[in-house]
């Protein structure tokens, strides 16, 4: 999955003149957290978070208290981030979500060249995932734990072939040192009917609390 | 609505039978008491009931026996008859008679003015014995307690005696343990006067008949009634008050009877209203009205054969065996007497619209017709009889609802299939099809303008269906409790579902996780669920009452028993009692294991009727 068809191309976006009440009010009216700082011909020059302008403000409050109003910021471009980490179109959502969770941020700008195109976000990698794991669509998830063969994976969409249940996601990932955990995604109420026959099969149908004491 | 039984009216402990065998010899010295033969080929005594022969008593073992039969020795002999002639309205009783047959007390006097005798009444008192096993004549055992009015005829028209006198006889014999009047409409003013009273036909074959020949009237006269009007009746009392607004020609004959075609005989022509002139001239019919369920809360049970009629495939969990085992389980507990039974009915297609898209209950229909395996989804199996089911499932809510807002009963549990609440507006799924609890709902608000309807689920699996259809109305609340969507079917009813634009806050869903027992289940529904409801003050309460979270049940992963649901159901009634005059109409949703099926419903009728103690004889096994 690359980036460019995940990213939010709507953008909100000031300009470096713009004053942190400006960028403030925008926060609050589009009801988001960063604003891509850019200037002429939408050059990305820097980003702005409500973080920044909260630290400012009380920054500020601090010095402001010890020695009057001298050396308060009046504009963005005074405290915005300007050592960008940024992706292009052309990056896949695995290194967004590398980014996002190695470095501990909230949005990664996404630039053609030095013209700014689009913005992820740590909400745009969640809805992504919620649609993978198909989680607000209906049926019900079993846990399937199995050998680490694919003859195995093969064996078990067999079963549910045969029992004609919808499947509407089937999710495999590693377990343990030789396992894969399946989570299977079933839209019918007749779980237990499933569960039952896939034990009978030989597989283990574990409840969610089993990963949960599984690390 | 509750009845203490044991005080109200003085009627508390057995007399000592000394007592009443004093109370027999008083009045055999006084010729005020007679045996009687019971035989059409002898001579009446007089009235217009069961031709009865008066000869000397039986023994004082049998009438002894008989009477503790009949009234448990609640009442002395002497002590029924004056509780028998009350003055009403200036009418007294006269020359009153207790008379022994076989199985059977009968009370005969005449009805008096001063000294001028106007009219006579003959009333029998005798128990009912059924069959302990259905198919088996016998063994019999004793069932309900019944007042028959053999006869009551006044001389001139005596304005509202009748409805005087039996109202304090419904009083009295409540008081007694009677559980039914019965009677034949027969005579010409009787046949509408019984109806209006609130008497309806003891035989369900006879009413439906009733209502083909009230269909038949319709069409020959070209009145402007619909069909679906007419179906909808399921009560004699709303055939006499059907259609006020029209009135049609009858003609009287000069005994008094009344026919709807003009002969040589009947030739007098008077206007009466549609219900009351088809009355008038309909054929006799046997009439019934509860007078007492043995229970404080009279519940009402809608159950129907129709409902057998959608089949699921082998192996389906939603198979028709559920309510054949829950209406066996009935009649095994001895429940049959202390229930009032209603009649589902097909509703007119304007209450399903309300729910659901026209083209998606004809696209349904089709299906069933077609012959078709599933509908939508492989788990909603059907078979041809499965769309008329699905309709009569969601005119038995509204049966139910008529039942509770007439006054009918105070509650009412719906023994429905197939069940509704995953169904949406054009959606089948979750073995459901049609939204009975919802369009129950917009139905007691479009037919008798409920303003705000709490709806509580309590099934298992999130109510889907329902949610979706209120989410937008502030004045539909609907609160589920169930298994966790990320454990359980369909994966909706999360806590941040809380309804949307005007009806955002009007729904609640309560999740609980998978192993919750009747603890966190009873815990949480104190904790939420109570509250919601005192907030909204609702004016009726319906509930989706599936018991698939019995520990028992293998669909779905909640472990509570029999006894969540006898608190649950207790405390909606409670909260009934204070917001809505006890006005709940529940109705069954799922619960697929039969056995955990059939004991919980049973304690949660039960409990509706306001028993106490222990949910169900056999709820341990």
């Amino acid at each position: 999955m690359f980036v460019g068809p995940r990213m939010k191309r709507d953008l909100v976006t000031v300009t470096p003149g713009a004053t942190l009440e400006e960028a403030a009010r925008l926060l609050t009216a589009h009801r988001i957290h960063h604003l891509p700082v850019v200037e002429e011909g939408n050059r990305l020059a820097g980003i702005v978070s409500d973080t920044d302008l909260r630290n400012a403000t009380l920054d500020g409050m601090f010095r402001g208290a010890d020695s009057g109003d001298s050396g308060r910021p009046v504009t963005v471009a005074e405290i915005m981030t300007r050592e960008l980490v940024t992706l292009s179109p052309g990056d896949t959502l695995d290194d967004a979500m590398l980014i996002l969770s190695g470095q501990r941020i909230g949005a990664l700008p996404v630039v053609e060249g030095e013209r700014l195109v689009g913005i992820v976000t740590k909400a745009d990698i969640l809805s992504a995932l919620l649609s993978t794991l198909d989680i607000e669509g209906l049926g019900v998830r079993i846990e399937v734990v199995l050998p680490r063969e694919m003859k195995e994976v093969a064996r078990l969409a067999a079963v549910l072939a045969d029992q004609d249940v919808e499947v509407r996601s089937l999710v495999i990932a590693p377990h343990g040192a030789d396992g894969y955990a399946a989570f299977v995604r079933v839209a019918t109420i007749d779980v237990a009917s499933v569960r039952s026959r896939l034990r009978t099969k030989g597989f283990t149908v574990g409840e969610l609390s089993d990963f949960y004491e599984g690390g | 609505m509750a009845f203490d039984t044991t005080r109200v009216g003085g009627f508390g402990e057995p007399l000592p039978e000394r007592d009443i065998l004093e109370g027999f010899d008083r009045l055999i010295a006084a010729d005020r008491l007679f045996g009687a033969d019971l035989d059409s080929s002898t001579i009446k005594k007089s009235g217009k009931g069961t031709p009865f022969l008066v000869r000397r008593h039986p023994s004082h073992h049998r009438m002894l026996a008989l009477w503790r039969d009949l009234f448990a020795n609640r009442v002395l002999p002497q002590g029924l008859l004056d509780a028998l002639a009350p003055e009403v309205l200036g009418l007294a009783h006269g020359g009153g008679l207790l008379l022994f047959g076989k199985d059977r007390v009968l009370y005969d006097c005449d009805i008096v003015r001063g000294n001028e005798g106007v009219g006579h009444l003959t009333l029998s008192f005798y128990r009912e014995r059924e069959p302990v096993f259905r198919f088996l004549p016998f063994p019999r055992r004793p069932g309900r307690r019944i007042v028959y009015i053999e006869g009551i005829s006044l001389l001139a028209q005596s304005t509202g005696y009748a409805s005087s006198l039996f109202r304090h006889y419904e009083r009295l014999f409540h008081d007694l343990g009677f559980h039914r009047f019965r009677l034949k409409a027969s005579l010409s003013v009787g046949k509408y006067y019984w109806a209006k009273e609130g008497f309806d036909c003891e035989d369900r074959l006879q009413f439906r008949e009733m209502r083909e020949n009230l269909l038949a009237l319709v069409r020959r006269l070209a009145l402007p009634v619909e069909e679906q009007e007419v179906r909808r009746l399921n009560h004699a009392s709303m055939v006499a008050t059907f259609r006020r607004d029209l009135t049609i020609p009858v003609y009287r004959n000069a005994d008094g009877y009344y026919a709807t075609v003009r002969d040589a005989s009947h030739a007098e022509e008077i206007r009466f209203p549609l219900g009351k002139a088809f009355l008038l001239c309909s054929d006799p019919w046997d009439g019934y009205k509860v007078i007492y369920t043995d229970t404080p809360r009279r519940t009402g049970l809608v159950w129907s054969e129709g409902y057998l009629g959608h089949e699921s495939r082998p192996g389906h969990p939603e198979s028709p065996k559920r309510l054949e085992a829950l209406g066996s389980a009935i009649r095994e507990e001895g429940m049959r007497e202390s229930l009032i039974f209603l009649e589902p009915y097909v509703p007119a297609m304007e209450f399903l619209h309300a729910v659901h898209d026209p083209a998606y209950l004809e696209a349904f229909r089709g299906a069933a017709a077609r012959g078709d395996r599933h509908f939508a989804v492989r788990d909603c199996a059907i078979s041809q009889g499965s769309y008329e089911a699905a309709l009569l499932a969601a005119g038995g809510v509204m049966a139910g609802i008529d039942a509770v807002l007439s006054g009918r009963s105070d509650n009412v549990f719906c023994a429905v299939r197939p069940p509704g609440h995953h169904a949406g507006r054009s959606t089948a799924m979750g073995f459901c099809f049609v939204n009975n609890v919802a369009a129950g709902a917009r139905y007691a608000r479009s037919a008798y303008g409920i303003g705000r309807v709490y709806i509580l689920d309590w099934d298992v699996h999130h109510g889907n269906g329902t949610q979706a259809l209120f989410d937008e109305d502030p004045l539909t609340f609907f609160c589920s409790l169930h298994e966790h969507p990320s454990f359980c079917y369909p994966g909706t009813g999360r806590r941040l579902e809380r309804g949307r634009g005007a009806g955002l806050g009007a729904t609640l869903n309560v999740p609980l996780a998978p192993h919750a027992g009747d603890r966190e289940m009873i815990e949480a529904f104190e904790r939420e669920v109570v509250p919601s409801i005192e907030a909204f003050r609702p004016e009726l309460i319906l509930l989706s009452a599936g018991f698939d979270a019995h520990r028992d049940d293998p669909i779905a992963g909640i472990e509570c028993t029999e006894d969540a649901y006898v608190h649950m159901t207790r405390r909606v009634l409670e909260l009934a009692d204070r917001h809505c005059g006890g006005r709940v109409v529940s109705v069954l949703e799922g619960g697929y294991r039969t056995e955990s099926l059939v004991s919980s419903a049973i304690a949660h009728i039960k409990t509706l009727q306001g028993r106490e103690g222990s949910p169900c004889s056999s709820a341990r096994g």
